[in-house]
């Protein structure tokens, strides 16, 4: 199997784990959305030097998973691509930003660091965030609940046919790299001279496959609703929970936790 | 019904595939469409359906009752924008390649998501599911993934999605490609106890000769034989002419 093959089945997997049985695939996809949509808000309003502030927030994506039972572990898997890319945003800061913010022991702290490693765990706090509404709710459910919200079908329909068509994408370079490699022994990878007519193909065949799909979609009856999208029981507690914790997201933002409970112990 | 009627089809910036061609099936007829590679069989059959915008007549009709074949066509549609989704909801369509029919995760999601989107409540759709996999004999493949078959599995799969739709007509391009024998024998059982209207393109001319009572031969964008499957698949000279062979059964028999 090469490599995107397996980027493929990961993209399928996310279906396997969207079909979970937990308390939090059980709430309701607007509810999730609503939390999650607080949460990334909320973090990135996080100050830049504010980082003990921001350690706690990590605290509500990590409670979510652990009842959701995806391990986190799953998360960094998935993201492994897209994760170096969070973390570089800020590697320049250090370089502007000399002021000294902090001070660990003897080890003097510039703000640039500082700014840095808060930016880095934002990003990789809200892809924890997202990742856990992507694998406790299906496409097809979050697309049901925006349209229940009014969002036009347009949107919804192009959301839908992006999350499938990214699939697709893959699928079809895998089984493009798979005939090259075959034809071109002993070459690894797709040689550069090569890759004009290889990503043309590719865009050309996958707006096919895609084209083709959305066909025998229509030629089913859809009409940009989803009717047809797994109608769970969904729990009563949904927007009870979302609520709390939006309250926690937004408590921590605004208490200091770490300072907080520091203050507690240190009173005593 | 299917009735064209001058219909002409040009690929944008490719060669002309359909050509003022003209014909017509009845209600609860089984029709082979055959031809050699690329004579147009498949975008004949996406004219049908509006998939693609040939120009010409092209009218499809519902009969009141398939099982009751020969009766008063109830409801004749012209293709047009306004007539396309009561069309799409009379044809079945098989496609040549399995891969694009099949959009859900699983096999019993992409069955159910047509009947569901007709108004059909997910409880009966999914009985409905359960039905015709007992019939094909595939509860196996009920909960299997769609990217986690073979070609032929994907293939009874995808007919399967095609039945629980209940089209009153049945569009097949290639149905029993890279079926297995078994397979393919079921498939000709099936189609021959199905009632209602089929339109069958194929290169299975055993499975054609078995199943249509009528042939119709493609050729330069125009049917060049219309006749009935016995006579016209018997008929060496005509096959020759158009780059096709008789049946294997016939020519054993020599
Ligand atoms: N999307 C397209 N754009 C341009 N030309 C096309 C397209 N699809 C098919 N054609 C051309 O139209 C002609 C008819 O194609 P079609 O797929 O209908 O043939 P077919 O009879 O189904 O062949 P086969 O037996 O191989 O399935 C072919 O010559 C092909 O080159
Ligand atoms: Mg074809």
């Amino acid at each position: 199997m090469n490599k995107l093959e397996k980027a493929r089945l990961e993209v399928r997997e996310m279906d396997d784990l969207a079909a979970g049985n937990s308390p939090v695939h059980g709430m309701t996809p607007l509810s999730k959305l609503f939390v999650t949509v607080l949460y990334i808000v909320t973090v990135v309003s996080f100050h830049k030097y504010d980082i003990t502030g921001l350690f706690a927030a990590v605290l509500i994506p990590f409670i979510g998973y652990q009842i959701a039972s995806v391990p986190v572990r799953t998360c960094f898997r998935k993201l492994r691509h897209v994760l170096p890319l969070v973390a570089f945003v800020g590697l320049l800061n250090p370089l502007f930003d000399k002021s000294i913010q902090m001070v660990i022991g003897n080890v003097r702290v510039s703000g640039g660091v500082l700014s840095m490693l808060t930016l880095m765990m934002k990003g990789v706090f809200c892809l924890m965030a997202s990742f856990l509404l992507a694998a406790t709710t299906s496409i097809e459910e979050i697309c049901a609940g925006l349209r229940k919200l009014h969002v036009p079908k347009i949107l919804t329909s192009l959301l839908l046919l992006t999350f499938r068509y990214v699939g697709l994408l893959l699928s079809e370079a895998a089984d493009m790299t798979e005939a090259y490699s075959l034809r071109a022994p002993g070459q690894k990878g797709v040689r550069v001279e090569a890759w004009g007519s290889f990503l043309g193909q590719l865009l050309l065949r996958s707006m096919d496959r895609a084209e083709e799909l959305y066909n025998s979609m229509l030629l089913r009856g859809y009409n940009g609703e989803f009717y047809y999208a797994k109608k769970r029981e969904y729990g009563r507690y949904s927007w009870p929970a979302a609520l709390i914790t939006a309250a926690c997201t937004v408590l921590m933002r605004f208490v200091n936790v770490p300072a907080w409970i520091s203050h507690v112990i240190g009173g005593f | 019904m299917l009735k064209f009627e001058n219909v002409t089809y040009t690929y944008p910036g490719g060669e002309t595939v359909l050509n003022g061609l003209s014909f017509e099936i009845c209600a609860g007829e089984c029709v082979g469409l055959i031809g050699a590679n690329g004579v147009g069989k498949s975008t004949l059959m996406k004219a049908a359906l509006g998939l693609v915008s040939a120009r010409g007549t092209i009218t499809v009709g519902e009969n009141g009752n398939p099982s009751e074949a020969g009766n008063a066509v109830s409801k004749a549609l012209v293709m047009n924008a306004e007539n396309l989704p009561a069309i799409r909801r009379m044809l079945g369509y098989l496609l040549q390649d399995s891969d694009s029919q099949m959009f859900m995760p699983t096999v019993l999601e992409d069955m159910i998501f047509g009947p569901m989107n007709y108004g059909m409540p997910r409880a009966e759709a999914e009985k409905k599911a359960d039905e015709v996999l007992e019939r094909l004999g595939l509860q196996y493949l009920k909960t299997r993934q769609n990217h986690r078959m073979s070609g032929g599995e994907k293939r009874m799969a995808a007919i399967a999605v095609l039945l629980a739709m209940e089209p009153s007509m049945l569009l097949m391009d290639e149905p029993s490609a890279s079926l297995d024998p078994k397979n393919r024998r079921k498939l000709i059982r099936l189609l021959k106890e199905l009632p209602g209207t089929k339109l069958i393109s194929s290169h299975d001319l055993d499975m054609v000769l078995e199943t249509c009572e009528r042939v119709l031969i493609l050729k330069d964008g125009q049917i060049v034989a219309d006749g009935p499957a016995g006579e016209i698949l018997r008929n060496q000279t005509l096959l020759e002419e158009n780059d096709l062979e008789l049946p294997f059964c016939l020519q054993i028999q020599g």
